[in-house]
C-alpha cells in the first residue's frame, strides 16, 4: 500500500512550522533558553532510551557519556581548533565505542546489577576528571568567547542554539523511531522481554546489548557536544548521578519503550522544573527537584507505563483517531 | 609502616559505617529483594533526626540512637506498607521499584534541602573530641564506639535473622513468599517491619556517624552508593558478609589513598567493584 500523505502529516508538519518560528516572535533569552533545555533534554532521553527503554537495561550513568562528549569535543576544539561540527562523529564513534568495550563485560549482569554498574562507571568518570590536570581538575573548562561562527557553534543570541537543538531533537527522535521499527528494535525488544527466548531464536542478547550501548552512549556523547557549545563551560558536575536521573525521567514519565514518550516526557517536565528553578530557587531551593520527585512517583504508582501507556489505552485516542480520519475524508471501516 | 598502621585504623572505622549501612540494605535488598536505592537517603535522615534530637533537647547522638532507630522503623514501615508494596505487585518487573526508590531519594534530599537548607551541620557528643591511643596509632573516640556498636548491632541481627521467630518469618517469606503465606505467614506485615528493620539500621548508622561527621542533604549519595557495593560484595542477604565487605571496602578506601593518593581513591573503589561483580557473575553462571 502506498502511504498518503494525510491530515496527520500535515498537522505534524505545521506543528513544526509553528515551532521552529517562535524565535521570531519571541524574543526573550529567558523562554528560549527553557526551550533549548528542553530540546536537549528531550535529545539525551531519547538517546537514552534506546539502551535503558528498548532494551531494558536501565543505566543510571550516562550523564558520564554525555560529559566525556562534551570533554573530548571542548578538549579538541581548545587545543587542536576542532569544529564541533566535526567532533560530533568524532566524539559519536570514541564514546561509542569506550562505552561499549567498558561495559560489554558487564552485561551477564541483570536488572539493578547492570544499573550499580553504570553508575560506578559514572563516579569513577567522574573522579578521574575532576583530578586530571589537562582537563582543567575540579574548575573545569571554560570554551572561548568570541564573535559568532557558526564553524565554531558559538553563537551570542540563543536563536541559533535553538535551531540546532530543534534540528538534533527532530533527528534524535526519527532515528529512534527508524530503530523502534527496524528488525534491530525489535530484536532489542526481543532481549528486553525475554533473554533466554531470545537466545534460542538466534538473537545473540550480549550483541544487540553492545550494538544498543553504542548507538545510544554515542548518541547521548552527541548531546553532549551541543551541550558544551551550548553552555559553554563544563565541569565535572555534569556527570553526576542526578544529571543521568535527568535524562531517564522524562522516558520514564513519557513512556518507556517508545519514540515519543521521551519527547513528551521532556516537554512536560523541563519547563516546569526550569520555570520553578527559575522562581522558586532563592526561597526554596531544591523545589524543582522535588516536583520532579513527586511526578516521578506518582506515574510509577498508578500508570507505570508512563504518559503514552495511558494514551494508548484512551478514549481519547480513539476520539483522535477518529477525528483525524474524518479530515481525511477516510470512512472508518 | 606507622602510616599503614594509622591508614589501616582509619579503614577499619571507615569501614565500620559502610559495614552498617550494608547490614541494613542487605535485609532490603538482600533478603527482601527490594531494590533499595534510596538507603543512602534512609542514612541521611536518621542523621537530621538525630540532629533535630540533639539542637532540640541537647540530646548526645549516641544516646539518641533508640529513639532514631524507633522512629525510621516506624517511618520504613510506614514507607512499605503505604507506597513501595504497591509496585512490588509485578514479580517479574522490577524496574518499578528502581524507579520508585530513586524518586523517593531524591524526594527525601530535596525536603531535607527545602527545610534545613544545604549549610553542614554537626551535632556534638561527650565522645567527642577525644582520642585514644593504642602504640603508634591514633584513633578518635566516636569513632570507635561507633564501631563497637557496629558489632553489637550485626551480632543481634544475625541471631535475629537465624533463631527468632520474626526472623524465622523473614527468612521464609524470602524463601518463597507464596508457601509463606499458605503457612500462615502475614507476609505483608514481614514486608514492613523487614523494610522498617533496614530503615532503622540506616538511621542507627546516621546517628553513628552524626557523632563524627556533619550531616548535609546530599550526604546520602555517598553511601548510598557504598552499601550496593558493600551487599554486593558480601553476597545477597549475608549479615556477616556485609560486615567483612563494608571493612574490607573501608580498608582498601584508606590504604589505596596511600598508595595512590587520595584523590583516585574513588576510581580504585569503583574499578574494583565493578570487576567483583562481574567475576562473581561468571562463576555462577559456570557454576550453572
Amino acid at each position: 500500500m502506498k502511504k498518503r500523505i494525510g491530515s496527520r502529516q500535515i498537522l505534524l508538519l505545521i506543528m513544526l512550522f509553528l515551532v521552529a518560528l517562535i524565535p521570531m516572535f519571541i524574543k526573550t533569552p529567558y523562554i528560549l533558553s527553557i526551550l533549548v533545555m528542553t530540546f536537549y533534554t528531550a535529545s539525551a532521553s531519547l538517546a537514552w532510551s534506546i539502551l535503558g527503554g528498548m532494551t531494558g537495561q536501565i543505566s543510571l550513568g550516562h550523564a558520564a557519556f554525555m560529559g566525556l562528549g562534551a570533554y573530548i569535543s571542548t578538549l579538541l576544539l581548545m587545543n587542536a581548533n576542532f569544529t564541533p561540527w566535526v567532533s560530533i562523529i568524532v566524539v559519536f564513534f570514541v564514546v561509542g565505542g569506550i562505552s561499549a568495550l567498558l561495559l560489554s563485560p558487564c552485561f551477564h549482569l541483570r536488572g539493578p546489577y547492570f544499573s550499580l554498574v553504570t553508575i560506578a562507571f559514572g563516579e569513577a568518570f567522574r573522579n578521574l576528571l575532576t583530578n586530571w590536570n589537562y582537563a582543567g581538575k575540579g574548575q573545569g573548562l571554560l570554551l572561548p568567547f568570541g564573535d559568532n561562527s557558526l564553524i565554531l557553534m558559538r553563537f551570542k543570541s540563543k536563536a541559533p542554539y535553538f535551531y540546532l537543538a530543534l534540528v538534533m531533537v527532530i533527528l534524535m527522535y526519527l532515528l529512534v523511531k527508524y530503530i523502534d521499527q527496524s528488525k534491530l528494535g525489535y530484536a532489542l525488544k526481543t532481549v528486553r522481554e525475554d533473554e533466554d527466548t531470545a537466545n534460542a531464536i538466534g538473537i545473540n542478547p550480549w550483541k544487540y546489548k553492545v550494538i544498543a550501548t553504542f548507538i545510544s552512549c554515542g548518541l547521548v556523547a552527541v548531546c553532549g557536544v551541543f551541550y558544551a557549545s551550548y553552555i559553554r563551560f563544563i565541569s565535572p558536575d555534569i556527570m553526576m548521578q542526578d544529571q543521568s536521573v535527568k535524562f531517564v525521567l522524562p522516558a520514564v514519565i513519557g513512556g518507556i519503550g517508545s519514540a515519543i514518550g521521551p519527547l513528551i516526557g521532556a516537554i512536560i517536565l523541563t519547563p516546569l522544573s526550569e520555570y520553578l528553578n527559575a522562581t522558586l530557587s532563592s526561597i526554596a531551593p531544591g523545589a524543582n527537584l522535588l516536583v520532579y520527585a513527586v511526578i516521578l512517583i506518582v506515574v510509577i504508582l498508578f500508570q507505570p507505563r508512563g504518559i503514552m501507556g495511558w494514551y494508548e489505552n484512551s478514549k481519547f485516542k480513539i476520539k483522535l483517531n477518529n477525528w483525524l480520519d474524518k479530515l481525511d475524508g477516510r470512512k472508518k471501516e | 609502616m606507622s602510616t599503614f598502621l594509622q591508614a589501616g585504623a582509619n579503614g577499619l572505622m571507615v569501614g565500620g559505617i559502610y559495614a552498617l549501612i550494608g547490614v541494613s540494605l542487605t535485609l532490603i535488598f538482600g533478603v527482601m529483594k527490594i531494590i533499595n536505592f534510596c538507603q543512602g537517603e534512609l542514612l541521611m535522615l536518621g542523621m537530621y533526626t538525630s540532629f533535630v534530637l540533639y539542637d532540640q533537647f541537647g540530646l548526645d547522638p549516641f544516646l539518641a540512637i533508640p529513639i532514631v532507630a524507633i522512629f525510621m522503623f516506624i517511618f520504613g514501615a510506614l514507607l512499605q506498607f503505604t507506597l513501595i508494596t504497591r509496585s512490588l505487585k509485578d514479580e517479574d518487573d522490577d524496574t518499578n521499584v528502581l524507579f520508585l526508590t530513586v524518586g523517593l531519594g531524591i524526594l527525601f534530599q530535596n525536603l531535607a534541602l527545602l527545610y534545613f537548607k544545604s549549610d553542614y551541620r554537626t551535632a556534638s557528643s561527650i565522645f567527642s573530641d577525644k582520642i585514644v591511643s593504642l602504640g603508634v596509632i591514633t584513633v578518635s573516640l566516636p569513632k570507635l564506639v561507633s564501631f563497637i556498636l557496629l558489632i553489637i548491632v550485626t551480632a543481634l541481627m544475625f541471631l535475629l535473622l537465624k533463631y527468632t521467630n520474626i526472623g524465622k518469618q523473614i527468612r521464609a517469606t524470602s524463601q518463597n513468599k507464596i508457601g509463606a503465606e499458605v503457612s500462615g505467614i502475614k507476609t505483608k506485615s514481614i514486608y514492613a517491619a523487614t523494610y522498617g528493620l533496614g530503615a532503622a539500621i540506616a538511621g542507627i548508622t546516621g546517628a553513628c556517624l552524626m557523632s563524627f561527621y556533619y550531616v548535609f542533604p546530599s550526604v546520602g549519595e555517598i553511601y548510598g552508593t557504598r552499601s550496593f557495593i558493600v551487599v554486593t560484595m558480601g553476597g545477597l542477604g549475608s549479615v556477616v558478609g556485609a560486615l567483612v565487605s563494608g571493612i574490607v571496602l573501608g580498608l582498601m578506601e584508606t590504604i589505596g589513598a596511600v598508595v595512590v593518593g587520595s584523590s583516585f581513591k574513588d576510581t580504585i573503589v569503583f574499578l574494583t567493584f565493578i570487576c567483583i561483580l562481574v567475576v562473581k557473575q561468571r562463576l555462577k553462571t559456570k557454576r550453572g
